[in-house]
């Protein structure tokens, strides 16, 4: 018992890193109808932004700055860095592509992925980085739940998700610019005609998706997990699985959905075999899209014929 | 003794919480020409997607010659004689003219791909029979579409011409019934004329059974055999175009409660 | 108005189109006019100087290095050929297609090498290799009646990241039931001694004889495809990538075509891989991965989707031109010539060209000097460059000796360049252009050249999002037209 409740708290906990690159996803696809293929490769460079202001700042052992402050300006640099990222790919890469054919985005974000993989390696070395979070974040602090031990920097990777998804949540349904982005996503020219800059929408957009796909990435790790320019085509798969499962389009599926997907992985990779976890996803993936494509959130789509 | 080529049986179709087509039933004739009309959102190309298989009816039947091909994939819907044209123009526009026809005679040839591959007899033969049924098609078009346009892209062809592509493309298939959606959308009345010439061509000459929905009341007076008149998904009036153009609930569906008092 | 209306004329007839041969002239330009020749010259001599060429290879400088070159570029242009008909006619962006390459080659590893101690008769075990290979295919395929292009891009990719975690993993497969896990792959490390294919008694030992196999199956595969492309399945694949519901409608089994489509790819696929593993008699899974997949796109996006001489031309430049990026003398000269070429082709007027180089010169020398100023510490010419353009570039670049910091802030300064030039007005872009041009070639010496397998794959991507953006039809294809 004390086992499944381990794994359930792990799964949730890196259900919500899904759940942040899941909401990037569903936020460009409900705007543009467009799936960011490249979109697991901004996680990637955030994990990587976060990991050099760290070393930059003296960490992780010798931190100039008092702990959280470190840890919040890593965020925040992660996170405006994969943001303007985010937004340059959508400048350059996909603008230029928006009346073009249906297979021109997918092909330009493949050779984004491929760009930002090589640049990474380029810029980077080939060396894969760790956090080493446990020096600046005790493992033994934390608090105890139902007896199952959740360390300091889980804790802050759950209520820096959680934190951010209501953010996210109050942006889309209680601003003006969520406003623009739920009209954009519903009709683009009627959008036009009623006087939202679309252009405008869709960097905020961007930038919004892969805020959050950055601040997924330095979550990533300060849990540990290692850091390089691969972590992002699994990432990004995953990411895509959980927007799916939620339903595309829908943010409080991807949430959903992320923790869902989370969750399972937890349970297959501790009861069952750990390499068959990556298999999990792309079934659910097929499952999913094969049986119910709109999700458990979503709406169908209905197109006129 | 004519044969009901096309029936529909209480045909119902909704979509969420919209009915598109409600107990919809009506027979067409060999060889009529029968016109469908209404306001928008009536339900009419929502009709004819149930009958090429787009859509499954919720309940009722649909029946080709007597025989039922609700449910039917509209490629085999297709292959059992029933082709159509699309409101918004949909032809294969990076494909040439000729490309355009000679693929839709996929379903009226044999050859596999070791026939291709090998350049058999077969292959050659149909190839053969092809050429000559696309000429025979673009043919009742007069010369705009042959010559140098044969090799063109679709693409390069002007709206009122792609029009006419799209019908010899369904001609193409070897259908004996035609579904034209909106033939005479957007065109001039010249080209308006013309159309209206060809439809009742294809009766005459080629023996097609026709369903036409249309707006232009000009084409509507002069091919017609028999109008239907649908609104929200219900037959409202039946008959001939006179009777049906001056029936009141026909002009209430248009022009709103009221204006047929005032008429 | 009656038939004989519109000043005496008939339905339908068209005087535009009877006066066309009337208004046909010459053609223009140079580059139409050798066009033009080449299309009249017969099939048999477009077709057989290529082939010509082609078989005369091994015997210009008999070096097995170069031999080799061409069975890769055999076996790539079979696989372009193959991805032609899933994405170039019928549209399917299938991004997990280099799984069938590798399963392949797995396949045939598994059935003549010592790893299950089967050594199966080569034509045995081609056709099996072949058969299951289709038969993934056709798997693959099932789901593609459901999703359209942006989700089956995704899970096709997803597909071929699994198969590669699987064989990677797979050098302990548990089957269920039985005690012991199983070496299905070897893993990380594959299989090695792999036999040789042999036919007949004869054994393909050299590089030559696989050469020579491989002109045979691009012949035929060639051919093949420029016979299907106007066939009728051809036409119908075509017409089901234009427009799938369109398609239905005028009777094609779209379904029944599109698993056609994964199946015949697969198959071909299949093929390449199992002759693959056999020259290298050896099977690794770093083969297999997303860098190939992507290669192969950028050769058919290149070259041009649907277009035959385009897949033929694209996949050369994606074998061919990399190879030369390894040696750093040549791979310097091609790329100056490129860029050259590239700055001539796309600007007509020669006082921007001179401007342009004029320009980038002098800012080289500029930057030597502030550099000298600053006293950043710097290499001398010999310490890094050698070959033909030494004393040019040599003086002219200035080589810092930290050239991986140097080179990484160039590298980010240039790609911000470049995609703040695309947005550019034309007259900024001018201005611009030296400082870009001397950037792109300093960050190419400094840094750039140093790895040259990661230039690579950053090319290709720039690559793709650059022929997106400017040349979706790539070099050979023709502009296509599409209804959103």
């Amino acid at each position: 018992m004390q086992y499944f409740l381990t794994q359930l708290v792990n799964g949730v906990i890196f259900g919500g890193v899904y759940a942040l690159i899941a909401l990037g996803y569903t936020l460009i696809y409900g705007v543009l109808q467009f799936l960011n293929l490249a979109h697991g490769e901004v996680y990637m460079m955030g994990a990587f932004f976060g990991f050099f202001t760290m070393t930059t700042l003296g960490g992780p052992s010798m931190s100039v700055l008092p702990v959280p402050l470190m840890i919040l300006l890593m965020f925040v640099v992660a996170m405006g860095g994969s943001a303007l990222l985010g937004i340059g790919i959508e400048r350059f890469a996909y603008r230029p592509l928006r009346r073009s054919s249906r297979l021109a985005p997918l092909i330009s974000a493949l050779g984004v992925s491929l760009f930002l993989q090589s640049a990474a390696l380029l810029l980077f070395s080939s060396r894969v980085r760790l956090y080493d979070s446990n020096l600046f974040l005790s493992v033994k602090s934390g608090i105890t739940v139902f007896g199952v031990h959740i360390d300091t920097a889980e804790i802050m990777v759950v209520v820096g998700a959680v934190l951010l998804m209501v953010i996210l949540w109050f942006l889309v349904n209680r601003t003006n610019l969520g406003r623009a982005m739920r009209a954009v996503a519903v009709d683009q020219d009627a959008a036009v005609m009623n006087g939202i800059d679309v252009d405008r929408t869709v960097v905020w957009t961007f930038g919004i998706a892969s805020a959050l796909a950055g601040a997924a990435g330095v979550m990533s790790g300060l849990l540990m997990y290692p850091v390089d320019q691969y972590i992002g085509v699994f990432a990004g798969l995953k990411g895509f699985t959980a927007a799916v499962l939620g339903g595309i389009g829908s943010i409080p599926g991807a949430m959903l959905g992320g923790f869902l997907l989370g969750i399972t992985e937890a349970m297959v990779t501790a009861y069952l075999n750990p390499t068959y976890s990556d298999f999990l996803a792309f079934f659910i993936l097929v499952i999913v899209l094969l049986v119910r494509p709109r999700g458990l959130l979503g709406r169908p789509a209905l197109v006129k014929v | 003794m004519t044969t009901t080529a096309l029936e529909l049986t209480s045909v119902t179709k909704t979509f969420g919480g919209l009915v598109s087509l409600d107990a919809l039933s009506l027979s067409v004739q060999e060889r009529e020409v029968l016109s469908v009309i209404g306001p928008n959102g009536a339900g009419k190309t929502t009709f004819f997607n149930i009958i090429t298989g787009v859509y499954q009816p919720d309940s009722g039947d649909v029946l080709l010659y007597g025989r039922s091909i609700a449910g039917m994939t509209p490629d085999r819907v297709a292959r059992m004689g029933v082709a159509r044209t699309f409101q918004n123009v949909r032809l294969f526009l990076n494909l040439t003219v000729r490309e355009n026809i000679t693929a839709a005679m996929y379903g009226r040839t044999k050859s596999n791909l070791l026939d291709t591959l090998l350049g058999t007899p077969r292959a050659r033969r149909e190839s053969r029979e092809n050429e000559e049924r696309v000429l025979d098609a673009l043919s009742f078009f007069g010369t705009r579409l042959q010559g140098y346009r044969l090799d063109q892209p679709a693409y390069s062809l002007s709206y009122a011409n792609r029009r006419r592509l799209e019908i010899a493309r369904a001609m193409a298939t070897g259908a004996r019934v035609l579904l034209l959606d909106e033939p005479a959308a957007g065109m001039n009345p010249a080209e308006t004329h013309e159309i209206t010439e060809i439809i009742g061509r294809l009766r005459a000459e080629r023996d097609y059974t026709i369903v036409v929905i249309e707006h232009d009341m000009h084409v509507v007076e002069g091919v017609s055999d028999r109008v239907i008149a649908l609104d929200h998904g219900v037959k409202i009036a039946e008959g001939s175009f006179d009777s049906v153009a001056t029936d009141p609930s026909v002009i209430e569906a248009y022009l709103g409660r009221g204006s047929a008092a005032k008429k | 108005m009656s038939e004989q209306d519109q000043a005496g004329r008939g339905i339908g007839t068209d005087e535009w189109v009877a006066q066309h041969e009337d208004r046909v002239g010459a053609p223009q330009t140079g580059m139409a006019r050798v066009a033009q020749q080449w299309t009249r010259l017969p099939g048999l001599v477009r077709w057989g100087i290529p082939l010509v060429i082609f078989l005369s290879v091994p015997f210009i400088g008999s070096s097995d290095y170069i031999l080799r070159i061409g069975i890769n570029l055999g076996l790539f242009v079979l696989l372009a050929l193959g991805l032609n008909l899933v994405v170039g006619y019928s549209g399917l962006l299938d991004l997990g297609f280099v799984a069938f390459y590798g399963f392949g080659a797995y396949a045939y590893a598994m059935l003549s090498s010592e790893q299950f101690g089967v050594h199966l008769n080569s034509i045995v075990a081609l056709l099996l290799v072949i058969g299951t290979t289709a038969s993934f295919g056709f798997i693959l395929g099932l789901p593609s009646r459901r999703l359209t292009g942006d989700y089956l891009a995704i899970a096709t990719l997803f597909f071929g990241q699994m198969f590669a975690v699987f064989v990677v993993s797979s050098d302990e497969f548990q089957f269920p039931g039985m005690s012991d896990p199983v070496d299905l792959t070897g893993g990380a490390n594959g299989i090695t001694q792999v036999d040789q294919i042999s036919v007949f008694g004869f054994t393909f030992e050299t590089n030559l004889s696989y050469y020579l196999l491989l002109v045979v199956l691009v012949v035929f595969f060639t051919v093949a495809t420029k016979r299907i492309h106007f066939s009728r399945h051809g036409l119908a694949w075509r017409s089901l990538g234009e427009d799938t519901v369109a398609a239905q409608h005028m009777t094609i089994p779209t379904v029944r075509l599109k698993l056609l489509a994964f199946t015949i790819g697969a198959g071909v696929a299949g093929l390449a891989g199992a002759i693959f593993a056999s020259v290298q008699q050896g099977v690794y899974p770093s083969e297999f991965m997303l860098p190939l997949l992507i290669t192969i796109y950028a050769a058919l996006i290149l070259g041009g989707l649907g277009s035959i001489p385009g897949i033929l031309l694209g996949a050369f430049i994606m074998v061919v031109l990399p190879e030369v990026l390894r040696f750093p003398d040549y791979s310097n000269g091609i790329f100056l010539a490129v860029l050259i070429i590239a700055v001539i082709a796309t600007v007509k007027s020669w006082k921007v060209l001179l401007w342009a180089f004029g320009g980038m010169i002098v800012i080289g020398f500029l930057v030597n000097g502030i550099l000298l100023a600053l006293q950043v510490p710097y290499l001398a010419a010999k310490e890094w460059i050698t070959g033909p353009l030494a004393p040019v570039l040599g003086s002219w670049v200035f080589m810092p000796e930290n050239r991986v910091l140097y080179g990484n802030i160039a590298f980010v300064a240039l790609v911000g360049l470049a995609a703040w030039m695309s947005i550019m007005r034309r007259r900024t872009r001018i201005i611009v252009l030296p400082l870009a041009l001397w950037l792109a070639i300093w960050t190419w010496e400094v840094r750039l050249l140093l790895e040259p397998s990661v230039t690579r794959q950053l090319l290709i991507g720039a690559l793709l999002i650059v022929l997106m953006a400017s040349r979706p039809q790539g070099l050979l294809g023709k502009p296509r037209v599409e209804v959103l």
